[in-house]
């Protein structure tokens, strides 16, 4: 078997002292087309406990449909500030609302930034709706943590390409890697300094990490789970047993989301 | 922990995969990697080209390989292009053959009794397990209605269900479970976090086998995953390796 300190540590204990992973695309709560066995905040801190997840940084699921719910994410950073920050969610679908919530948004401690949901929402990255929330976090160096899919016509790796070079600001986490676009998604990371592949559900496709690697390097991907979608030690598992060394693997696990979420601890 | 890999292929692939084994020795090499011990496998070309071809290389190419275990894929038997039951089944015995493989999806056949009642009680009477992913589907039938369309012709089946994603499938698949006693899921995409405790304290470790679904997908998810599941070493043993043992031990050939 593979020699890696870190695949022996995870392997025996679940965890590792000396890589305290930062999840960087959680949920939290029920959803539609799932059965969650782990889904409140309680459930996710035991999770996270288990697997040696120091902080998960998390878009409510009740948030995804009906964005007043996005409050409450500002309720679980206050009760756990060592575990929890949270993306704030964009629903175009209802573009009066988005001026406002900014404006709450802006008053509140614990986000790091906006959480965009496009598949789902059916407005495309670059639709003016987006706007306002572009640049409100271009004028601040927020995150936006993007649903993004390979191909699609609503959050394909070259729409957020698009983005990169307009709001240079931002910085933008590609949410799935632009799953299965991996050529494309691998560049616009490697071209774009504000720009991030970020694993869920990435890191189960046999190779893509050493790929990811490779050409983008390790300091442009972002560790993630979509919990309580995934069990962290599947994804962590993947990163732990792809053909990169320890110091990569610490990059992706931890090093590279403590960069970005300093500011906000 | 003994891992014993319920669901790996090597060979080439007509739509190439990220990474991928092209031979038995690359598989071997794979493996040792991943801390796996042996593995049930079949070819590339036994789904991606007709059974036919694809048999006769995986039997060439495994042979004299402990660690490696074959599986023949299976086409009904109205077209006469795979051997006859008595022939298949002397073969399976000199080749140590324990498993078959369904690919309706690319060879094109219904999975019905009325198209295969004859292999499907061959395979009841020698306790012979069916792998099949819950990603093929035949004459418009896909998924887990697929699966209940197989079983409820042939409940006492052995039947392998791979692949069964991560986007949720516990609503689908625990009627099932449930029902038909001989229904089994490898757990190569059962990434759902608590996933692998909640089967276990509601239906035992009985039902789950270990598998990476190689090449597509990273054997270093399952691995960990089932490492840590937060269930008894028993249980986890069952499911790294003694449960696919012991369907492979039952198999009358």
């Amino acid at each position: 078997m593979n020699q890696s300190v870190l695949i022996r540590e995870f392997m025996e204990k679940g965890r590792s002292e000396s890589c305290p992973v930062i999840d960087m695309h959680a949920h939290l709560g029920p959803y539609q087309g799932i059965y969650f066995p782990n889904p409140s905040v309680e459930d996710m801190i035991r999770t996270m406990d288990r697997c040696g997840v120091r902080m998960s940084v998390s878009s409510s699921h009740a948030a995804l449909i009906d964005t007043r719910e996005n409050i409450k994410m500002a309720d679980v950073v206050r009760k756990h500030p060592d575990r929890f920050r949270a993306y704030w969610v964009i629903n175009p679908n209802y573009p009066e609302r988005i001026g406002k919530e900014i404006e709450q948004f802006s008053k509140l401690d614990g986000f790091v930034g906006f959480k965009f949901l496009s598949d789902y929402h059916k407005y495309p990255l670059t639709s003016p709706r987006y706007e306002p929330a572009l640049k409100y976090a271009d004028e601040r160096r927020l995150q936006v943590l993007m649903h993004t899919w390979g191909h699609s016509p609503f959050d394909s790796p070259t729409l957020v390409e698009t983005l990169a070079g307009k709001y240079p600001n931002v910085v933008f986490l590609m949410g799935h890697s632009g799953y299965g676009e991996w050529e494309k998604s691998i560049q616009v990371a490697h071209d774009f300094p504000n720009v991030y592949l970020e694993l869920t559900a990435a890191y189960a496709v046999n190779g893509v990490i050493d790929w990811m690697v490779k050409e983008a390097g390790s300091h442009k991907i972002l560790f993630g789970t979509d919990l309580p979608w995934f069990d962290p030690h599947y994804g962590i598992g993947c990163v732990l047993f792809s053909r990169i060394t320890d110091e990569e693997r610490h990059n992706i696990l931890h090093r590279n989301a403590e960069k970005l979420i300093e500011p906000y601890l | 922990m003994k891992f014993f890999d319920c669901n790996a292929s090597f060979g080439t692939p007509m739509l190439r995969p990220v990474r991928f084994a092209e031979t038995a020795q690359e598989l071997l090499e794979e493996m040792d990697y991943h801390g796996i011990s042996e593995a049930l496998v079949y070819h590339a070309r036994q789904r991606d080209d007709s059974p036919v071809v694809g048999n006769k290389i995986l039997l060439n190419e495994i042979e004299g390989i402990e660690r490696l275990h074959g599986t023949l894929a299976i086409l009904p038997p109205q077209t006469d292009e795979l051997e006859k039951l008595d022939t298949l089944m002397e073969k399976m015995r000199t080749k140590d053959v324990r498993a078959f493989w369904a690919f309706p999806s690319e060879h094109k056949y219904l999975m019905t009794r009325t198209a295969l009642a004859p292999l499907y009680d061959l395979m009841v009477e020698t306790n012979i397990p069916l792998f099949i992913s819950v990603n093929q589907s035949c004459g418009g039938i896909s998924g887990w209605y697929l699966i209940e369309n197989i079983l409820s012709g042939t409940p006492d089946l052995t039947l392998v269900v791979t692949e069964h994603g991560s986007w949720g499938h516990d609503r689908f698949f625990r009627p099932l479970i449930e029902k038909y006693d001989n229904l089994y899921l490898d757990v190569s995409r059962y990434e759902l976090d608590g996933g692998i405790r909640d089967f276990c304290s509601r239906y035992g470790a009985k039902r789950l086998l270990f598998g990476t679904g190689f090449p597509a997908w990273n054997p270093g998810g399952p691995i960990l995953t089932l490492a840590q599941a937060d269930i008894t070493t028993k249980e986890c043993e069952m499911i790294a390796s003694c449960n696919l043992e012991q369907i492979l031990r039952k198999v009358k050939v």
